[in-house]
């Protein structure tokens, strides 16, 4: 990569086409950042080999210089070296402007080379290239487990939610290249849309010390970046090819890569995977294939001072919901918990019936950057995204073909960022960022809409600052206000808009009364049996964060960070009115709810020698006004007794502990640890929260030998404990035929379990450029049943069994 | 100093009115609508089960046994029993699943159930009232092989009082009609309605 070096002028005095060999070549040298002169920076022209160095004002000359081409090299300390070609005809002047922020440079360091970290004093942890590659058949959520204290939520194994510290859904912000992912994340069978395979790097950040992405981030953020771009002139690619035993699953993935040494970039990359249905150890997980297709281009221009980038991104998804989890009522419910398994097991096959869902996700960006000299780097950006939503239910007739929830919602963002690093020892950043989004629920689902359409405004503001007080201490604190505002236009039926007591405090908010199929507007109809109304609701939310990092010497560094979020309730807290199949309950939303508003304070110790490296990180946070659903009543229906469950607002804590270890103890045997501990309590009921993940602990043991094709086999022991602490809301019901009351155990967790998974891989060079890795890997190789809490569907059927894959990668 | 502050001024000052000029841009793709969302005619409602029991002997004889759930499956449904029984009567029941929130109301059982009938099935149960009940030889065939129980013969026993039952099962795994009331395995219940107080008079 060549970095781009300012010319201001050069001067051409004597024209002359005699030879001249009594031209001096003169200049200075400066920092790009503040202009500072840079002192004995060594100058070299290589085709002369003369050499000289700048004095303390930067200047450098060579006399007696023949006219004609000279190629020069420039280098100094800390800084890259920069090499280039001038044409000398007469005296000539050049001012040579070197970099040396090397960390931003977004340069693909050489091998071992330091992590780029995007964040100083937040519990932060980058999942490289090499490990996402493993989870190329994988979800997101699979390959952010390496974390440790990051778990998932799950509906079954292919729809997997990341959960950091405990929360999940809105309260963790995703970013898909610079781009917050809007994809209906509020719903918890609602896995982001992202493809792993276009994922070059992913940092995952503890709590919201991040604010340049925005305020609400309560449990964390997750960053993904592509494939950082080099500026060589080259092309390559990389093909992933992988095969799975359980689900007969298989996928490709495919990456080509073209660079110029001018900046030019481009990029396309697409993968395509496909499973039948799962195998628990004992029985077939019937309806739980996938078939998911992605696309991924980008291109522009990357240069120091300025570049750009255009960037698209398709995925579409189509994932079986187990056949059996579709039940019409709480009896159902009863005899799936009591049956020990599912009800409905069928012969393997590809087919994906309904209940399923059908997700297509487009994202649309561009970017453009320029740097100032002596001030810093201003980044605009606009982007585009389209997620339409349909589920497809168990209905009669044609109608299982028409989707039961077809959401559309749509965001435009643009983003104002300004960095300003002329100062190596305090670098700020501040920015703008605005958004509308739009939600359409079709009516054409002939189903009452879940969310309603609604029209939302984001506005955000924000500052962070970062100083470097001395070589062992680093500061960094932020501020940022959010300003949200939801537009809805929502249904409600008559005797719901009672049963909530909006009729005392939101008449104001209808504006027509449904009766029959006609619609009356601006008419509040006592005998209608739907209103529409309007809720419009604003938001004002600050959040903030301080911290700092102590190296304590070479060994030892210490790191601490405060942050206060805030986030306003979401579309299904505020708007959620009906029947949820798999859970066997109504859920309602309330639109009195106020912003939730979070205070995490977070410490971290590391430990590093050459042997033995140790990561502990601890935190609290403290939830004022913390949603989640709770059993509230119970309606006798047509389909027998329904419990109702409300989100209710209540103030909650979170603390725990996270443990990552590593130990070799030769150079080719290494010993791994990841540990979390985590509880969490409703403090109002005085109850723990629901689903918070249990004690769990990985070890990992991994025999490396470099000279044998970079040979690696590990044996990973994967041990979960139960979840003891867990609020109780199992309920009762009547059997009214019988007058038996029947006791529905919705709350107990399953057992503690033990997993053991084994993966190996070697790489072989196929010619100087081109490799082939090879990866055998057998997950669950006892074949042990288990369930998981975290598992939505762990009322109906066991978790996967033995899954052995191969996967062979293609590096060219 | 005063070149940094001046050059950090302009910065700033295109930087922001690059935002605008952006912000611009995007506003517009916001065309207000004024028009409102059209309501959503639930079509798989259910509001309406009606079960008509005639005496074969006495068409006068009847008992109904209605169940109304103005939302459907959304709401709360309320059953009434009207008319008891006569002790050693046979009655033809007949069946009646609408969706009144339509107007006309529309006709669930026989534009969709029995339109769909190899993937229903009708299961019924009481409880200490002496009814036994068999399905007629022209019912409808059902999932898995059963009667599907839209035409089901009733026989009326000894004086007594109890609950009466009827379920819709969607796409059971399994059925089994031998007893007449039915049993099944799988699926998922579309209905369950319990009367209560049903009444066999000597």
């Amino acid at each position: 990569m060549k970095y781009y070096v300012l010319i201001i002028m050069s001067c051409f005095i004597n024209m002359t086409y005699s030879q001249n060999c009594k031209s001096k070549f003169f200049g200075e040298v400066h920092d790009f950042h503040d202009g500072t002169p840079m002192i004995a920076a060594s100058i070299y022209i290589e085709n002369l080999d003369k050499y000289t160095s700048t004095d303390i004002d930067g200047n450098f000359s060579f006399d007696n210089l023949c006219d004609g081409k000279i190629t020069v090299v420039v280098s100094h300390l800390s800084c890259e070296t920069k090499r280039f070609d001038i044409q000398i005809s007469g005296d000539t002047f050049y001012e040579v402007n070197l970099e040396h922020h090397i960390e931003e440079l977004n340069e693909v360091k050489v091998k071992g080379a330091s992590n780029s970290k995007l964040t100083k004093t937040s519990q932060e942890t980058i999942i490289k290239a090499k490990t996402i590659e493993r989870y190329s058949a994988s979800s997101l959520g699979d390959a952010l487990k390496e974390v440790a204290g990051v778990s998932s939520i799950n509906t079954g194994n292919t729809i997997v939610k990341p959960m950091i510290n405990g929360l999940h859904s809105s309260r963790i912000l995703i970013l898909n290249n610079n781009v917050r992912q809007q994809d209906q994340e509020w719903g918890v069978e609602h896995a982001p849309n992202i493809d792993i395979n276009s994922a070059g790097q992913i940092s995952v950040i503890k709590g919201s010390g991040t604010l340049a992405y925005g305020g609400d981030a309560i449990g964390g953020v997750v960053v993904i970046n592509p494939n950082r771009v080099i500026s060589n002139d080259t092309l390559y690619g990389r093909t992933i090819i992988g095969g799975q035993t359980n689900g007969r699953g298989y996928n490709i993935s495919s990456t080509l890569n073209k660079n110029y040494s001018s900046g030019w970039f481009a990029q396309v990359q697409g993968s395509y995977r496909k499973n039948g249905d799962f195998k628990a150890p004992d029985y077939n997980l019937t309806n739980t294939g996938l078939d998911s297709k992605g696309l991924t281009t980008r291109f522009g221009k990357k240069k120091f001072k300025s570049g750009f980038e255009v960037y698209y991104s398709y995925l579409n998804n189509e994932i079986g919901v187990l056949g059996t989890s579709h039940i019409g009522s709480t009896f159902d419910l009863v005899r799936a918990i009591n049956s020990g398994q599912p009800i409905l097991i069928e012969d393997f096959s590809y087919d994906i019936n309904t209940p399923k869902q059908n997700v297509t996700h487009h994202l649309a960006k561009v970017n453009y950057y320029k740097r100032f000299q002596n001030f810093g780097k201003v980044n605009l950006q606009y982007d585009y995204q389209h997620n339409q939503r349909l589920e497809f239910d168990v209905r009669i007739g044609d109608r299982k073909n028409i989707p039961a929830i077809d959401l559309t919602l749509q965001t435009h963002t643009i983003l104002a960022d300004v960095n300003l690093d002329s100062n190596l020892n305090q670098k700020v950043n501040f920015g703008l960022m605005g958004r509308f989004q739009d939600n359409f629920a079709n009516p054409d689902t002939g189903v009452r809409r879940l969310i309603p359409d609604y029209e939302k405004y984001d506005f955000g503001i924000y500052s962070t600052a970062e100083w470097k007080l001395n070589d062992d201490l680093i500061v960094d604190a932020g501020i940022r206000y959010d300003f949200n505002k939801i537009d809805a236009k929502k249904f409600y039926r008559k005797s719901r808009w009672e049963e909530r007591g909006y009729n005392i405090d939101f008449q104001n908010i209808i504006i027509a009364s449904v009766i029959g199929s006609q619609v009356f507007n601006g008419v509040i109809d006592p005998n209608a049996q739907e209103y529409l109304t309007n809720p419009v609701f604003d938001y004002h939310n600050i959040s903030g964060s301080v911290g700092a990092k102590y190296s304590i010497n070479d060994n030892n560094q210490i790191l601490f960070n405060y942050s206060l979020a805030s986030r306003p309730p979401n579309a299904s807290e505020l708007f959620s009115d009906g029947l949820h199949h798999s859970a066997a309950r109504f859920e309602l939303g309330n639109i009195r709810f106020d912003k939730e508003i979070a205070n995490r304070v977070s410490g971290s110790y590391t430990y590093n020698n050459s042997k033995f490296s140790f990561l502990t990180e601890v935190f609290y946070n403290r939830i004022k006004d913390y949603i989640y659903l709770k059993p509230l009543d119970f309606i006798l229906t047509n389909r027998g007794p329904f419990p109702i469950w409300a989100y209710e607002q209540t103030n909650a804590e979170l603390f725990g502990i996270d443990i990552s270890a590593t130990y070799n103890f030769t150079d080719t045997w290494q010993w791994k640890n990841k540990t979390a501990f985590i509880k969490g309590y409703d403090l109002k009921a005085d109850l723990p929260l629901i689903d918070i993940p249990s004690f769990n602990t990985m070890n990992q043991i991994t025999y490396n030998h470099e000279a044998w094709h970079n040979f690696s086999a590990s044996l990973k022991s994967e041990w979960v404990f139960e979840q003891n602490e867990y609020p109780d809301f199992n309920f009762e019901i009547e059997n009214q035929l019988t007058e038996e009351i029947i006791s529905v155990d919705i709350s107990s967790p399953p057992p503690a379990y033990h997993l053991l998974h084994f993966y190996s891989e070697a790489t072989f060079a196929l010619s100087k450029k081109t490799n082939l890795n090879i990866a055998l890997g057998v997950n669950n190789l006892l074949n042990t049943s288990y369930r998981n809490y975290l598992n939505r569907l762990r009322f109906f059927a066991d978790d996967l069994g033995r899954n052995i894959t191969l996967q062979l990668q293609l590096k060219y | 100093m005063k070149t940094i502050n001046l050059n950090f001024l302009k910065n700033i000052n295109f930087f922001i009115s690059a935002f605008f000029c952006l912000m611009l841009v995007t506003s517009c793709s916001n065309d207000d609508d004024v028009n409102n969302p059209p309501p959503v005619n639930d079509e798989e409602l259910i509001t309406n089960v009606t079960l008509t029991f005639t005496n074969n002997a006495d068409a006068t004889d009847t008992v109904v046994l209605a169940s109304i759930a103005p939302d459907g499956q959304d709401g709360t449904s309320t059953e009434d029993v009207t008319g008891n029984f006569t002790s050693g009567a046979t009655y033809s029941l007949s069946l009646a699943i609408t969706n009144a929130s339509e107007t006309p109301a529309d006709d669930v059982l026989n534009d969709d159930i029995i339109v769909e009938a190899d993937e229903h099935f009708f299961t019924y149960a009481v409880n200490t009232i002496n009814l036994t009940m068999s399905r007629d030889a022209d019912d409808t065939d059902g999932a898995d092989g059963s009667k599907l129980g839209v035409k089901t013969t009733w026989v009326a026993g000894a004086a007594s009082t109890g609950n009466v039952q009827i379920s819709l099962i969607h796409q059971p795994t399994s059925t089994d009609d031998s007893d007449g009331f039915g049993s099944s395995t799988g699926g998922s219940e579309d209905l369950s309605i319990t009367f209560s107080g049903v009444n066999i008079q000597s």
